[in-house]
């Protein structure tokens, strides 16, 4: 079931260029000269209830844009959007009851006072029971260890700390749906390790439909079944992480070393058609190859069987890998 | 009732952050009050000169005077972030968290911050009120008591409509806009009787920014110059028409948000 519909979205700002200079900027007083910007052109996409989505794109593709319209922060210049049964920007006053929002940059939590003061605020605010309101800071505490920052001001908090309690606050209310716009950004291993083992958690035991964007795509590979690429506003891919490995040519390769350093006669494993070989020095060699045609198991056997090495490495295309070649071809596929 | 006790809460959240710097919040009761007593000072020169400012005592003045302060106080309490809207919460995307809650954004942005040392304007107000009210041996019936209650509420929400619109400029207009502080310096002039100005600022006092009926108009009545009874019961209809603006104004800047980068 969708739960989240988004048909032929487009935003476009109209923003002004600015002259540069002391003349330059009298002459702004009296000209302005006006530039349309589309920061998301005809985007349709579905979530369903429970997915957990990854949302990607480089700087300035339209995520953050797109993530406010579906927030209702923003009016989309045109299309719908219908989420959780409302229009967001229409229906803001009920539909913000059923969402929750993290902004990596920027904390939705009251800056000077206690981080317990601005649960209080917001379960006052979002009308959360004094039972509901217990039980989920245990729950939260159990995965984000949050005792001990409940008593500080926000401000004093670490960029880690803070963001698990912007977590905390965004699920407060227990909302059908959470949207997280760079939940790790800038935070050291640790602490995103941290926050992916709440997200999962949290989508396995309560079912809460996630969209999130990021630049780090390992939380991506860690967190999402499903992935959703935006550049230059345009939705390029949407469809399953294998899927998307598959799609595109995943190129793997194994390197492995030889016993003694010598020349290797690469006709004899048998893959002349298939992969390429290259003797990187007098021990190491590559070998590049499609797993769509190749099975890396049978490459491995053919190599460990008829020469004599030491090590084997295989090494997977990463995601990182295909997002910048999806890039810079800039071709629409979507499914 | 939600609404309320949100309001409570947010209050009390804001009255500790103050306190946790005692000093600050000190200097500030103490400059804030010198400046009445300042602008007190003057009225009393003024009138060690002139016997009566075209048929108006001392005394009637003086009432003039407190009930704008009664007003003014309120308004000064719940206006610190008006003025900052522009800066804080659109330029620096403030705004954005606004809108992810469920609560009309605009009394959001009201209670976020409060100027507590202006709760002393109010009180400055209603003792020079009382005073008065005692001195000239006005009329007191319940009734005056409820007209004084609805008439400081209209004032508040009279001031509060006018600087909500000056605010939602900063919807349209990102860059800094400067003119809430010559408005706000209009204000002062609501503090005479109208009919001492030319008929232009009269004009603009009563229909354009209506800082008249927030603070002269209102107190006509108490003071039993009957001669303004119309325009005194014009004063609910203006804060209301004024109020639906501000909102209608709000509304419409909420829907052209752009929001900043990422």
């Amino acid at each position: 079931m969708a739960v989240i519909e988004v048909s032929r979205v487009s935003k476009r700002f109209k923003t002004y260029d600015r002259k540069e200079g002391v003349w330059g900027g009298i002459q702004n007083l009296f000209r302005r000269n006006p530039r349309e910007v589309k920061a998301v052109d005809d985007v349709s996409f579905t979530v369903d209830a429970g997915e957990m989505v990854g949302y990607i794109g480089a700087n300035g593709a339209g995520k953050s844009t797109t993530i406010k319209m579906l927030t209702g922060i923003l009016v989309p210049s045109s299309g719908s959007i219908r989420a959780n049964g409302y229009v967001p920007y229409r229906d803001r006053h009920q539909y913000t009851r059923g969402i929750g929002v993290v902004f990596g940059q920027r904390t939705q939590l009251w800056w000077d006072i206690a981080v317990v003061e601005s649960f209080q605020l917001l379960k006052r605010i979002y009308d959360v029971s004094d039972r509901t309101f217990e039980e989920q800071l245990e729950v939260f505490d159990a995965v984000l260890n949050l005792k001990p920052l409940l008593y500080t001001p926000v401000r004093k908090l670490s960029l880690g700390e803070r963001m698990r309690c912007d977590l905390a606050a965004a699920f407060l209310h227990r909302p059908r749906i959470v949207f997280l716009d760079e939940p790790t950004i800038g935070l050291d291993v640790v602490a995103k390790e941290n926050i992916r083992q709440f997200l999962k958690r949290i989508n396995a035991e309560l079912q809460v439909t996630v969209v999130l964007t990021t630049h780090d795509l390992s939380d991506i590979e860690e967190l999402c079944r499903r992935v959703l690429i935006i550049d230059r506003g345009h939705l390029l891919f949407d469809g399953s992480l294998e899927g998307l490995r598959e799609r595109f040519e995943c190129k793997s390769q194994i390197v492995f070393e030889l016993r003694e350093p010598g020349q290797v006669d690469f006709g004899r494993l048998g893959f002349n058609s298939t992969v390429e070989f290259q003797q990187l020095d007098a021990l190491r060699c590559q070998a590049v190859f499609d797993k769509k045609q190749v099975a890396s198991a049978e490459l491995i056997k053919a190599i460990v069987n008829s020469l004599a090495v030491r090590d084997v490495m295989l090494d997977d295309t990463t995601i990182e890998e295909i997002v910048r070649e999806i890039y810079s071809r800039g071709e629409v596929v979507t499914r | 009732m939600r609404h309320l006790s949100i309001l409570g809460y947010y209050f009390a959240q804001y009255i500790k952050v103050r306190l946790a710097y005692p000093g600050d919040f000190l200097i500030s009761v103490f400059t804030s009050l010198a400046g009445t007593v300042a602008s007190f000072g003057f009225l009393y020169i003024l009138f060690h000169r002139v016997s009566s400012l075209q048929g108006w005592a001392f005394e009637e003045l003086l009432f003039i005077y407190g009930f704008n302060l009664v007003c003014l106080g309120l308004f000064n309490v719940l206006s610190m972030n008006l003025y900052e809207f522009g800066e804080r919460y659109i330029m620096e995307g403030r705004f954005d968290q606004i809108m992810l809650r469920p609560l009309h954004s605009l009394f959001q942005v009201i209670f976020e911050a409060f100027r507590i040392e202006s709760f002393q304007e109010f009180a400055t107000g209603l003792v020079v009120v009382v005073y008065v009210w005692h001195k000239l041996d006005l009329p007191l019936t319940p009734l005056d008591l409820v007209l004084f209650l609805l008439m400081t509420i209209c004032g508040v929400t009279i001031y509060l409509s006018v600087f909500v619109m000056l605010s939602t400029l900063s919807f349209w207009f990102e860059d800094r806009v400067g003119v809430s502080p010559p408005v706000f310096n209009m204000i002062a002039f609501g503090r005479y009787p109208v009919t001492i100005y030319n008929v232009f600022i009269q004009f603009l006092l009563s229909w354009i920014i209506p800082f008249a009926f927030a603070s002269f108009y209102p107190t006509t009545y108490f003071l039993q110059r009957h001669e303004f009874s119309s325009f005194f019961a014009l004063v609910p209809v203006v804060a209301a028409t004024f109020l639906v603006l501000a909102l209608i104004l709000w509304s419409r800047g909420v829907r052209g948000y752009q929001s900043t980068g990422s």
